[in-house]
């Protein structure tokens, strides 16, 4: 009698903790769909969004608004695309080449979203970043369906807390790390890094194939992969060069976006996307179309990427009269830009590439030493004729916080001003934000000026 | 016309004429700085420094030295017009090289790399060569001790290189790989030379330009590298590290994307083959200049089109 009062009473208190689950996840649904909503709703706002930004605002509104992933990655319903493995990926180390040539799709999860950070918020320390609190947070409570979608999730160990974040995501979905090396010089790095590729390839083997019977990655498939993204990579790096023009003629919130969007679409579609945008972008510079003068300050983006719907301190910047000619965000120019190099189409030859590509010329912070992030700045602060840098630092990414020291000393020598911005995905510090940044722009404009 | 095409014309040709130009009378001397084979018998071009070199110091009479002279002032300027393009661009073994290098990759076999511990340790070879070329031949021309094997070792690097033994066979003289069993000098040398041969055509199937960092005459040549009129220079802010010219290279030069201070990256293996600065992805980060002007730039749009990501560009617009 007595235990099954007891029984009751439990089955009563599960109910009401599984209900308040759902109500929480609800409301950070809620939340989370308002955000990007506001966020997408502002970019659409703007008069001077060139026609082809369309293809790139309506897929991140699949993925966040409408919850509708799936069209985007599993664009026809018969049953070869039913059985298309997703793979989720964490930063930009993960070779999405071998995904795809082993007939995968990789969707990149990192996550910049306010509530969802919220959501994993107890679940990490609480000087975790946000992008790993969102990661979580999206990860544990399946906010999206898109983090459900995933079959497998990569996580390469860059910095402590994506390290941790791997072990934490493995209670929710099948993680596979990725062990990536600190120290590049060093060839015996360089060697190990190689091997884990090797055997990271064996695992995409035997995940894509059927029961037992391993599904090799056959050398043409990832000749075509390699191609494919080769492509895409031309695209970012033409979106590079048209914004190097000493008047903007797209703005860098825009821009970024456009390369963000490549994480939830697949890389053949957002070439595609990516060439008209360029073509539009070339066709306005001829005419002269320009969406600020030259006297507007040019600002680069430094330090912890902005990741959408997280687009606090892009907006900010250009609302305050500056605009972003350049970021080096690993979401941002440093997504696709460097190429894979090959002379040969062996396996060995391609796969030696892949390894070059994804580690050697990575300036992630995570590296040290990191000497090469600093003549990437200055060669950026060159080509972009850069007035100011904005370091953007997310609360507890203590990696680029520390080579704040060294950017600032070298910007110095250039005469290069570096604010420093630390914050996190709440909207909270918003107009303390506003003041500084707008100081900043004035001030750069003033030295413009002169 | 890309530069990995003009290479190969170039190669094709001075083979031609170097092996077979004795059939239409030419004869470029005896100071080539490349492996222009005197043992290809009567069809050659031209004959290689190291052979005159050994055989001037064989003969070893004050006339011979002061010919010496003469010949090494003529290779010296051979050399610092091109500098170890003559390797890249020329030499007869670096063809072969290549070509069965080209084999390889059309049957879409990996190439082997050392590592870099071994090629440290494998560096002493060139010299043992050298020295080789340069003192025996003097023990050949005052033989004090052991004079029959003395007389025995004529041209004794010559009797090692692989060059004498493939070379002929490519012109289909088989003579050239027996054994020479006249005594054991030669039986000794002939047959590490047969060995060295068969290790050099199973190593350049397998790895790129497999003989090249082992060459006596390659290690001449990059004694010039400083004052030779062609150069290899790197921008080294513009460098993204990202290792790519390390993986074209044929011959493994790591320095070219480690360096960050020097503009000069012409190292001591650099056969000047071009291919860094043809695969390089960023705009004038590397480039070939000759007496400071520059010949040959790398550019974003020419890596694409190698990749086949675009269509061609050719290296017309950047060769001027």
């Amino acid at each position: 009698m007595n235990e099954s009062t007891n029984e009751q009473i439990d089955e009563i208190l599960m109910n009401k903790e599984a209900d308040q689950l759902q109500k929480r996840k609800a409301r950070f649904a809620r939340g989370l769909v308002r955000s990007a909503e506001t966020t997408l709703a502002e970019l659409e706002e703007n008069p001077d969004l060139p026609e082809s930004m369309h293809y790139f605002i309506n897929i991140m509104r699949e993925v966040f608004v409408k919850d509708r992933a799936h069209r985007l990655l599993l664009p026809s319903q018969n049953q070869s695309a039913n059985n298309r493995k997703i793979i989720g990926t964490y930063c930009l180390m993960v070779p999405e080449e071998l995904i795809y040539a082993a007939g995968a799709t990789p969707v990149r999860l990192c996550g910049g979203n306010y509530e969802a950070s919220l959501a994993g918020d107890e679940l990490v320390p609480r000087d975790t970043c946000p992008v790993v609190k969102a990661s979580i947070g999206f990860t544990s409570l399946n906010l999206m369906s898109l983090y459900q979608m995933c079959d497998a999730v990569i996580v390469p160990t860059t910095c402590d807390a994506k390290r941790k974040m791997g072990e934490e995501l493995s209670k929710f979905t099948e993680v596979w790390m990725l062990e990536v090396p600190h120290i590049k010089d060093s060839e015996g790095s360089r060697r190990q890094w190689l091997q884990q590729l090797y055997a990271l390839k064996n695992n995409i083997e035997k995940f894509t194939g059927k029961s037992f019977i391993r599904r090799k990655i056959r050398r043409k498939a990832l000749d075509a992969s390699i191609k494919m993204i080769g492509s895409a990579q031309y695209q970012a790096r033409r979106l590079y060069d048209i914004r190097k023009s000493s008047a903007a003629i797209i703005s860098g919130r825009d821009a970024m976006f456009a390369i963000n969007a490549y994480s939830y679409d697949t890389a053949f579609k957002w070439t595609k996307a990516m060439t008209r945008l360029n073509d539009e972008l070339e066709v306005r510079c001829h005419k002269g179309q320009f969406i600020c003068s030259e006297h507007t300050p040019r600002i680069l983006i430094a330090g912890s990427p902005p990741i959408f719907p997280n687009w606090k301190i892009p907006s900010l910047i250009e609302e305050m009269g500056a605009v972003i000619v350049a970021d080096e965000s690993c979401m941002g120019n440093r997504y696709l830009y460097d190429p894979i190099g090959l002379t040969e189409k062996s396996v060995t030859d391609m796969m030696v590439g892949i390894a070059a590509r994804y580690i050697m010329p990575c300036v992630c912070p995570s590296f040290a030493p990191n000497e090469d992030r600093l003549f990437r700045l200055l060669q950026m602060a060159e080509e972009f004729s850069i007035d100011g840098i904005i370091y953007h630092v997310l609360k507890g990414c203590v990696i680029y916080d520390f080579e704040l020291i060294r950017v600032e000393k070298i910007m110095k020598g250039k005469n290069i001003p570096v604010l420093r911005i630390e914050t996190d995905y709440s909207p909270e510090d918003i107009e303390q934000l506003r003041t500084r940044i707008e100081a900043f722009v004035e001030m750069l404009g003033i030295r413009k000026e002169r | 016309m890309t530069v990995t095409n003009l290479r190969w014309m170039a190669l094709i040709i001075s083979f031609l004429v170097l092996i077979l130009g004795g059939l239409i009378g030419l004869d470029l001397g005896g100071f080539l700085p490349v492996y222009a084979c005197p043992y290809v018998g009567q069809t050659r071009g031209g004959v290689c420094f190291l052979f005159r070199l050994q055989f001037i110091l064989g003969v070893g009479s004050w006339e011979a030295f002061k010919a010496l002279g003469e010949h090494l002032l003529y290779f010296s300027i051979l050399v610092v017009l091109i500098g170890r393009a003559w390797c890249g661009w020329i030499c007869p073994f670096g063809f072969l090289q290549d070509v069965l290098d080209l084999i390889r990759r059309k049957l879409h076999i990996g190439y082997i790399r050392f590592p870099e511990r071994l090629r440290a340790n494998l560096r002493c070879i060139k010299w043992i060569f050298f020295f080789i070329a340069l003192l025996i031949p003097l023990w050949v021309a005052y033989p004090l001790l052991a004079p029959s094997v003395a007389g025995d070792l004529r041209q004794p690097f010559c009797q090692l290189c692989p060059g004498k033994y493939i070379l002929p066979l490519i012109i289909g003289n088989p003579d050239s790989v027996a054994v020479d069993f006249k005594s054991a000098t030669t039986i000794t040398m002939t047959i590490l030379g047969l060995t060295f041969s068969t290790i050099a055509i199973i190593g350049a199937l397998l790895k790129r330009r497999f003989w090249c960092p082992y060459c006596p005459m390659g290690l001449l040549l990059s004694w010039y590298k400083k004052i030779s009129f062609i150069k290899l220079k790197k921008d080294c802010q513009k460098c993204t590290m990202c290792e790519v010219c390390y993986n074209v290279c044929p011959v493994e030069i790591q320095q070219v994307f480690k360096e960050r201070e020097n503009e000069d990256v012409t190292f001591t293996d650099c056969t000047l083959c071009l291919r860094c600065v043809e695969y390089c992805p960023e705009d004038g980060a590397l480039r070939a200049t000759f007496l400071g002007k520059t010949i040959y730039k790398s550019t974003s749009k020419g890596f694409f089109s190698r990749q086949h990501i675009i269509p061609g560009v050719t290296d017309d617009q950047v060769i001027r």
